[in-house]
């Protein structure tokens, strides 16, 4: 009896001391050096993910929300070689429904097999959805396949995708020269190019935000909701963009033109409703850049090409004198058809002595002689404080990236000559872009007010959508003499029988021809343009435009004045602008 | 005598060693009650999380799936398209001598697009995870603690 109890407890001891042992063991082998790093990797490896949220850029809208520049869902194609079961499948299917090369594919796929490579391989990155939909189906008609009694199954399994966004133009070329476009090819360093794009980069791409997941499941964390980019609206008309970039395209085409630039702006606010510029770019297919703007050319021309845009320059010079008081509409002029300025003789445009004159014949036949003996009645210290403050030399802070501008050249200054005063006056020796101009003559539609031209209308970020308000950027005329300045020009419009008129719609305007300057001196070359605006009582719209180099006619009388006639035909129409006479008609009780 | 009251009150070694079996199984019992509770919240809590994740990536998926509806939309009625759709349908872009202007009392001119409300809107919080999902045991106990002593004696206006 004795006998067996000792057993009993010997055997008790001998498996106490085993379970002691393996206890021991337990607690060594977790503690150990060797455990402790194991433990560490799996932790860093598998235990959390670090994820880069890129959140959605946002949108970009006209002024009725129709959709410019959006997002669209691609793919990224990539295999996990540890867990492919069949490399020959992969590679064939991959390379037949995404164009990429077979062996290469191959290679990947079997890499576990013949390496041990466990590292994900991107196999394709952008696949449209479409190419995604083909391998779906091509997955599940495996799974439904029956077995083949010999070799592998045919199987995608290992083949993974992962969608994500890229900009996307649904218009193409629609208004591409003011949206600019964005590089979404390099994926995490991608940015805004030119135009809205660009200005607005920062807005539009929200913030990236790095988070660490735990890939324990019981470790549940939410992954923080980053908002997507600020979306905006823009002051875009797209129907009227639409129309404005149609009907540049035929006049630079008609006009054997070098390019075109139309810019429709609403001068009470300083909105831009349209901004049509030559060549036409795809921003979807923004790596083409170069084909469309080689070197030395310009995006978008409106904001970014200086010239001398000639005589729609007097506009300026004429509402500064009169609002100066050195001259009234009636104030006589006899042109003798020469002017002597800073020792320099100044002619016409014609070369021709014109006779007694008023202010209004002065702008209506453009006389260059007239113009500067206006600014030299104005005198310079005067004139260029005008021009000062009608912005010329100075940027317009239009938001849009690649404003240029040309300093103003001042008395006193090295490269100024007292003939500049002359030459000045009716826009010559003096560079602008079409949008200094705009802005500029604009205040005439607006009392004297010039206000900053804008693009973004309003922007929506967190769900909330802020409005961006016009804004005044001075007075720069008295309210008279900017009604004056329209009366005359509307006048000389309607006295000439100007190709710009439309019928049933008071417009003011002006015509401009400047010749270009080469290596020696001007050339036979010219800038021809128009500007103007409507209703001249209650004007909706300033219409500016400009064709370079036109081998048509060089006169901007000739080409640039039916462009403008034929925009506003078109304008009035897309903004719902009854005739003068049906407008007064029922503005009156 | 002593020892005979001992021996009479002392309880006999196959009952002590029952009692000492029960109160073992007793401990073992309400471990593994113990255990088998933590387990099983253990595996709600996997499984909660492993669902949570999913929808995660489906709310991923679908906020890329609507951007992408709404791009496609917008190429649906782009400016061109639509243009070729109306004129297939025998449609022609309305000329200036085409439209007639009628008095309308009461009409108001187009609008600027509202796609989100303006500032003045109120502001919510959205938490997609409630706190249960993410809160310990004694976050649990201390906030519903919290709750209770601030609650004693009526509830805040």
């Amino acid at each position: 009896m004795n006998g067996g109890i000792g057993r009993m407890r010997l055997i008790g001891a001998v498996f106490v001391l085993l379970s002691a042992a393996i206890v021991y063991q337990m607690v060594r082998i977790q503690n150990s050096e060797h455990s402790r790093q194991l433990v560490e990797m799996f932790a860093k490896t598998y235990n959390q993910q670090v994820r880069v949220i890129i959140p959605e850029r946002g949108n970009i809208y006209d002024r009725w929300g129709n959709l410019l520049a959006g997002n669209k869902e691609v793919y990224e194609v990539g295999i996990a070689p540890q867990q492919v079961i069949n490399p020959e499948t992969v590679a064939r299917d991959l390379a037949a429904v995404l164009e990429v090369d077979y062996y290469d594919t191959l290679r990947k796929a079997e890499s576990y097999r013949k390496e041990g490579n466990e590292r994900y391989e991107v196999i394709k990155d952008f696949v449209p959805a479409e190419k995604i939909r083909m391998l779906e189906e091509k997955v599940n008609a495996y799974e439904q396949a029956e077995k083949p009694k010999k070799g592998p199954a045919p199987s995608l399994v290992g083949v993974f995708w992962r969608p994500h966004l890229i900009r996307s133009y649904p218009e193409n070329e629609l208004a591409a020269n003011v949206l600019g476009f964005y590089n979404y090819l390099d994926r995490w360093t991608g940015r805004g190019m030119l135009g809205l794009e660009e200005q607005y980069n920062n807005l539009l791409a929200g913030n990236k935000q790095q988070v660490i997941l735990p890939m324990n499941p019981t470790e549940i964390q939410e992954i923080p909701e980053i908002p997507p980019g600020a979306s905006l609206i823009t002051s875009l008309d797209r129907d009227i963009q639409a129309a404005m970039e149609r009907i540049i395209d035929q006049a630079v085409e008609a006009n054997g033109a070098e390019s075109g630039t139309l810019v429709v702006m609403d001068p009470k606010t300083g909105e831009i409703l349209a901004m049509a510029t030559t060549p036409h770019f795809n921003p979807n297919e923004y790596w083409r850049y170069g084909e469309v703007f080689p070197l030395g050319s310009y995006f978008n021309r409106a904001i970014s090409q200086l010239y001398e845009p000639g005589s729609v320059f007097k506009v300026l010079t004429m509402a500064a004198a009169i609002d100066a008081g050195a001259v009234q509409p009636e104030t006589p002029f006899v042109d003798v058809g020469a002017i002597e300025v800073g020792g320099i003789w100044i002619y016409n445009w014609d070369r021709g002595a014109w006779g007694p004159q008023d202010m209004v014949g002065c702008m209506q036949h453009s006389l260059n002689v007239c113009l500067a003996w206006v600014a030299q009645e104005l005198g310079p210290t005067r004139f260029y404080k005008y021009l000062q403050d009608f912005g010329i030399g100075r940027y317009t802070g239009i938001d849009l990236a690649g404003e240029q501008v040309y300093p103003l050249s001042l008395p006193g200054d090295t490269n100024w000559y007292p003939v500049n005063l002359g030459t000045n006056s009716f826009g010559q020796g003096v560079a602008v872009t079409p949008i200094q101009m705009i802005t500029a003559i604009a205040a005439m539609a607006n009392d004297g007010k010039m206000m900053a031209p804008h693009v973004v209308k309003a922007y929506i970020q967190d769900g909330v959508q802020y409005a961006v308000n016009p804004r005044v950027i001075r007075q720069v005329v008295k309210p008279d003499t900017a009604r004056t300045i329209t009366d005359m020009l509307a006048a000389s419009l309607e006295n000439e029988a100007s190709n710009a008129l439309v019928e049933g719609y008071r417009i003011a305007g002006k015509t401009g021809t400047a010749e270009i300057p080469g290596p020696g001196g001007y050339t036979s070359m010219t800038n021809a343009s128009f500007v103007g605006w409507g209703p001249v009582d209650d004007p909706k719209f300033i219409v500016y435009v400009w064709l370079e180099k036109p081998t048509s006619s060089p006169w901007g009388s000739v080409v640039a004045a039916p462009v403008f006639s034929q925009a506003v035909e078109e304008l009035v129409v897309l903004m719902k602008i009854p005739p003068d006479e049906i407008r007064q008609q029922l503005a009156s009780p | 005598m002593n020892q005979r009251i001992i021996q009479a009150y002392r309880q006999a070694p196959w009952r002590v060693q029952l009692q000492w079996i029960g109160l073992f199984l007793l401990i073992l019992v309400v471990g593994m009650l113990i255990a088998g509770v933590y387990l099983y919240v253990s595996g709600r809590a996997a499984e909660t999380g492993a669902r949570i994740k999913s929808l995660e990536m489906e709310r991923e998926g679908l906020a890329i799936r609507i951007a992408d509806m709404r791009t496609q939309l917008a190429l649906l009625n782009s400016s061109q398209v639509m243009l070729e759709r109306a004129e297939k349908l025998g449609f022609r872009p309305a000329q200036r001598e085409d439209l007639v202007y009628l008095p309308v009392e009461g009409i108001s001119v187009r609008e600027v697009v509202f796609l989100a409300p303006p500032p003045a809107a109120i502001q919510r919080e959205n938490k997609l995870l409630r706190p249960a999902y993410t809160q310990s045991l004694w976050d649990l106990l201390y906030q519903s603690a919290y709750q209770f002593m601030n609650t004693r004696g009526g509830q805040r206006p």
